[in-house]
């Protein structure tokens, strides 16, 4: 999977593209605009970053002009604006998603998947991890056999840490994506960490091994190991 | 001239506009006063005529072969004031001229006697005779020895028009010379009563933004100037305030913004300092990392707020109940009590609901909720009240045991970055911006919030809101 990145600040640059190739994607950077599009008319990537405020090209023309010339792949917009109307100005101009500085590495991991994701996910209907259990039509959890009574935002919350297991998790993720929670100024984070707290003693206090780990200063991953 | 009018300058233009409106009124004035003065010198004239007519009627007399003659002995009589250029003539009824007595270069006034001519009184008439000369004439009915005729007096109007001519004459020649008097004693006044308004002038222009604590001098509370001035003063209080407070504002938000700065420095200076192991690192990265978060935290409210403060936020508003939008917030927030073993009771009216934007509001009761679990000891209780304050107004109030807020801080507290305790608020997470967004949100929907001593010692944090907004 071929990703370019176009950002003008060459250390934020850099380091998406380290991050996205320790994740096994090729990633490319240029650093303007005008270099983006002579690089695209050589290469077609599977998806670009752009960032907006690029310093001598707004990059929404230059999103413009990239679809003006029939470039079809997903395009994730990397900006410092978070206004409404920002948002939907960069969705006119053909952007897929929007992504506002300063993002968690994680949940920009997981746009991207999401944006390269060629056929749509089908709903499942459990999950499983070691020998814990999810039935998501039941909503029901057994670890072991032994069936765990959980709330239903701890059921939410491990649902969603098991559909991305394996992968860190980041605060703001679980802020928007369980708590519905739109405001990006809200901190939940005292929530989260009670709540998290609470799912650990519920679903690996009892048991061995421990799944769900805290990731200090990014977030929480579910895995074993 | 219509741009002299409108000049800049304000004593020129008063007095230019004063200037117009009393010529006009003056030369009003002088034609009003003309009209009477020849009314009266007319009126003055008929009378003079009906006695010259009756001192007439006294000379006539008839000669023995029947014709109408006139003692004119007596008007050789130097004493005599009567009128010598005057026109008299004697008519039959049947039009017949009997006599005539022309000093009016031989015109006669003509025409055939009117109906009842000077029957019942003296009949008075203006004429124009042939050679185009005005004359005023006065006729009367009268029996000469039982003979019937009728005398008529003529008097040119010329000389009476002459002297109304002459009487304008001189009010005309005056006119100009009142105007500029006048316009003289308006544009000093003017320039009297405007000399505050030059020195507040003078003044305003020495003030700038970064002296803004100039005020314009008042001369006299009483009158319209210094009522301006003082209204100025006023305005310029504010904006000084507001100037004041950004001040404030941006160097707080500096100072806020250091201490993470600060411990991001100190974290990764000092673990350069010597070699750790990948472990030691991956902790440092981590520390790092979570004052990231508070930096991004902090910056994200310092957005809201600017753009708040700047009106861009546009309100998206539905109806919906208060204990609606309590529940969900307790929902959110409710497990930091659960953790802590306080009890969440809300108490109050289900049915109230207002109009607003839920999203903005919601975040002003959830960080009222989030400070009372936060500042509420162990094991304590909080009650969340909603009620109808009154028919147009709902309160939702949130009270807690906590240690209470002093008096004197209690409006304060709403400040931006104003902590009660410096230390506690930061060690706890908070940016001191909460209750400041909190504010904003509720005077949006132009609500109010305020906080006062409760009962038990906690505080008690209220919200009113319009019902009917």
């Amino acid at each position: 999977m071929q990703i370019l990145i176009v950002e003008d600040e060459s250390k934020l640059a850099f380091a998406l593209q380290q991050g996205l190739e320790e994740e096994g994607y090729a990633a490319a950077v240029v650093l303007s605009g005008e270099d983006a599009i002579s690089w695209l008319e050589r290469t077609t990537p599977d998806l670009v970053l752009l960032d907006v405020m690029l310093s001598k090209r707004n990059g929404l023309s230059v999103l413009r002009e990239f679809r003006r010339d029939g470039f079809h792949a997903p395009v994730l917009l990397l900006t410092a604006l978070d206004s409404v109307e920002d948002r939907v100005l960069g969705l006119d101009a053909g952007a897929d998603d929007y992504l506002v500085k300063p993002f968690a590495f994680p949940e920009l991991l997981a746009r991207v998947r999401a944006l390269l994701r060629r056929t749509a996910t089908t709903p499942q209907s459990a999950l499983d991890l070691a020998n814990l259990h999810m039935n998501l039509t039941g909503r029901t959890v057994t670890r072991g056999g032994v069936t765990l009574e959980l709330t239903s935002r701890e059921f939410d919350l491990l649902e969603y840490l098991m559909l991305n297991r394996g992968r860190v998790v980041s605060r703001e993720m679980l802020t928007r994506d369980v708590w519905k929670e739109t405001m990006r100024y809200t901190s939940l984070d005292n929530v989260i960490d009670v709540q998290v707290a609470r799912l650990r003693r519920k679903i690996d206090d009892p048991f061995e091994p421990k799944l769900l780990h805290t990731v200090r200063g990014i977030g929480f991953v579910l895995r074993e190991d | 001239m219509p741009s002299l009018f409108r000049s800049g300058n304000l004593r020129l233009r008063l007095t230019l506009w004063y200037g117009s409106a009393f010529s006009i009124l003056l030369l009003l004035h002088i034609g009003v006063a003309t009209y009477v003065h020849y009314r009266q010198l007319t009126n003055q004239t008929y009378h003079g005529e009906i006695q010259d007519l009756e001192t007439t009627e006294g000379l006539v007399y008839q000669t023995s072969d029947g014709r109408i003659a006139m003692n004119e002995d007596y008007f050789n009589n130097p004493q005599v004031r009567m009128r010598l250029d005057r026109h008299l003539e004697i008519l039959a009824p049947d039009g017949r001229i009997l006599f005539q007595d022309t000093r009016l270069q031989g015109a006669s006034i003509d025409g055939p006697p009117l109906p009842r001519e000077g029957m019942d009184s003296y009949n008075e008439r203006a004429i124009r005779l042939s050679d185009g000369r005005k004359v005023l004439v006065i006729s009367h009915f009268h029996f000469l020895n039982g003979r019937p005729m009728i005398l008529r007096v003529a008097y040119d109007e010329a000389p009476l028009i002459a002297n109304v001519a002459r009487f304008l004459g001189v009010l005309l020649l005056l006119a100009p010379v009142t105007i500029v008097l006048a316009m003289w004693v308006v544009f000093t006044v003017a320039s009297r009563a405007l000399s505050p308004l030059s020195s507040m002038v003078r003044r305003a222009e020495k003030i700038t933004a970064e002296r803004l604590s100039e005020r314009l001098p008042v001369h006299d509370a009483s009158d319209d100037l210094g009522h301006a001035a003082r209204v100025f003063n006023g305005l310029l209080q504010r904006l000084e305030d507001s100037f004041s407070q950004l001040k404030r504002f941006t160097s707080d938000a500096s100072h806020e913004l250091r201490t993470p700065l600060a411990s991001l420095r100190s974290i990764g200076e000092v673990s350069l300092q010597n070699t750790h192991s990948s472990e030691e690192y991956r902790d440092v990265i981590a520390s790092m990392l979570e004052e990231v978060r508070r930096l991004t935290h902090l910056v994200d409210s310092l957005l809201v707020i600017a753009r708040a403060d700047s009106g861009q936020i546009a309100l998206q508003l539905s109806t919906f109940r208060c204990m609606d939008l309590i529940q969900e917030v307790i929902g959110v927030v409710g497990i930091l009590a659960e953790d802590k073993h306080q009890v969440i009771r809300t108490t109050g009216s289900v049915e109230v609901a207002v109009r607003a934007d839920r999203g903005i509001l919601r975040q002003a009761i959830l960080n009222l909720v989030d400070n009372a679990i936060k500042y509420s000891p162990s094991g304590s209780e909080i009650l969340i009240d909603v009620k109808k304050e009154s028919e147009e107004i709902a309160e939702v109030s949130i009270t807690d045991q906590g240690p209470g807020i002093p008096e004197d801080e209690q409006t304060r507290i709403f400040d931006r970055f104003y902590r009660v305790d410096q230390g506690r608020s930061r060690e706890r997470g908070g940016t001191g911006l909460g209750l400041s967004i909190a504010k904003w949100a509720v005077e949006v929907h132009s609500g109010t919030i305020g906080v006062r001593q409760s009962g038990q010692g906690g505080s008690c944090f209220y919200v009113r809101l319009p019902l009917n907004s």
